[in-house]
């Protein structure tokens, strides 16, 4: 069997795990489209069957709560397939804000424990960048991470895309009070910023608490 | 043209999505028929033809992929809607360049459905006036050629 390295098994593993979550989420999708339909057909019925009016705007404002619920399990849904399915391969094109929306979508649970305001400022049109897209939301992860949990309640991280030169930036930064005891400077851990500078085709610089990721247009 | 007179086939794997949403179709004044693999939707041609074909890619045995090479080539008048739960864009792009004519992803909105597949099947009207309109523009020239041909024996 060939030699592989372990940093090469974990991609490996990683895919396998995108893998699973994919299949995963598209048969859970199946699932809500199934209730989705019955529900839709119980309010057919209601609105051919001769139902009084007052049973029937209750049955139907029923249903339009049970169809609210599918529609918002379907979105986290379809974000958790894409997220599952930005492993499938290490380099690909791929739109930052897009990805960005997605992982905003996943972590939204944990920023509104935390009471932390995950802004965006996204630049519309912008062009696909070329790069490793689950190292990429990997590295957000660790720093948005990393801020929440050092940030206090009522703080706003704040991340801000746009193009600079040949290359698109993504900006993160926060405003509000570190929590005692904490480093301004402490960002990102050594070993993850090396390894995805490793796999992004692109540069990491951080200052006073900011991060600043720039990825190459795709051609 | 009366509305049941659109013959639609929902292809599905997911008995319980195709019934329901079969039903609900026929709700909407269509004439709904299912079938639940690839290779049953292939045979219910041969006894029947829809106007518009409802389909779903990730089944056992054919792919939605695959049915819709085999209605292009010997099918291709049926419209193609693909209704999928796990369409990519890949997918999306595949399905167009294969001659879909429209790519959904499920849960879809009943109405958004209905309405893609009356324009499907209102398409499917224009493309064979079209082509009636062009044979009988050749059988008129036809026609005024054996008329003039007639006045000139008269």
């Amino acid at each position: 069997m060939e030699h592989k390295s372990e940093e090469n098994l974990r991609l490996l593993q990683l895919e396998f795990v995108g893998k699973i979550l994919a299949g995963f989420t598209h048969d859970i999708k199946n699932y809500i489209a199934i209730i989705k339909e019955s529900a839709g057909l119980i309010e057919d019925i209601i609105k051919i069957e001769k139902t009084p009016k007052n049973k029937s705007e209750q049955y139907i404002e029923i249903i339009r709560s049970i169809e609210e619920q599918i529609q918002k399990t379907n979105d986290l849904f379809r974000y958790l397939n894409r997220f599952a399915h930005r492993m499938d391969t290490q380099l690909a094109a791929f739109n930052i804000n897009e990805s960005l929306e997605e992982l905003f979508a996943l972590i939204q649970r944990v920023a509104n424990q935390k009471k932390i305001t995950l802004a965006r400022d996204f630049q519309r049109d912008i062009p696909s960048v070329y790069s490793n897209p689950s190292i990429f939301q990997f590295l957000i992860f660790s720093f948005l991470e990393e801020r929440m949990t050092n940030l206090d309640k009522n703080s706003i991280i704040t991340v801000k895309t746009g193009i600079k030169g040949s290359s698109v930036g993504v900006n993160i930064f926060s405003e509000g009070v570190l929590r005692v005891g904490q480093d301004v400077q402490a960002m990102i851990p050594p070993e993850i910023r090396t390894f995805a500078l490793q796999k992004l085709t692109g540069d990491i610089s951080e200052s006073n608490g900011n991060i600043l990721i720039t990825l190459p247009v795709s051609r | 043209m009366k509305k049941k007179d659109i013959k639609v086939l929902v292809v599905d794997d997911e008995v319980a999505f195709a019934n329901t949403l079969s039903q609900r179709l026929q709700m909407r004044e269509l004439k709904v028929g299912t079938a639940y693999n690839g290779e049953e939707a292939l045979s219910k041609l041969k006894d029947e033809e829809p106007d518009v074909m409802v389909l779903d890619l990730k089944m056992p045995g054919l792919h939605g992929m695959e049915v819709l090479r085999e209605i292009r080539k010997a099918y291709p008048d049926i419209q193609v809607i693909i209704l999928t739960g796990h369409g990519t864009d890949k997918d999306a792009e595949e399905a167009k360049r294969l001659g879909g004519f429209d790519f959904l992803r499920k849960p879809a909105d009943i109405d958004h459905l209905e309405h893609k597949i009356r324009k499907a099947f209102q398409e499917k009207l224009e493309r064979t006036m079209t082509a009636i309109a062009f044979a009988e523009a050749g059988e008129f020239d036809t026609a005024r050629k054996i008329i003039k041909e007639e006045d000139e024996e008269q």
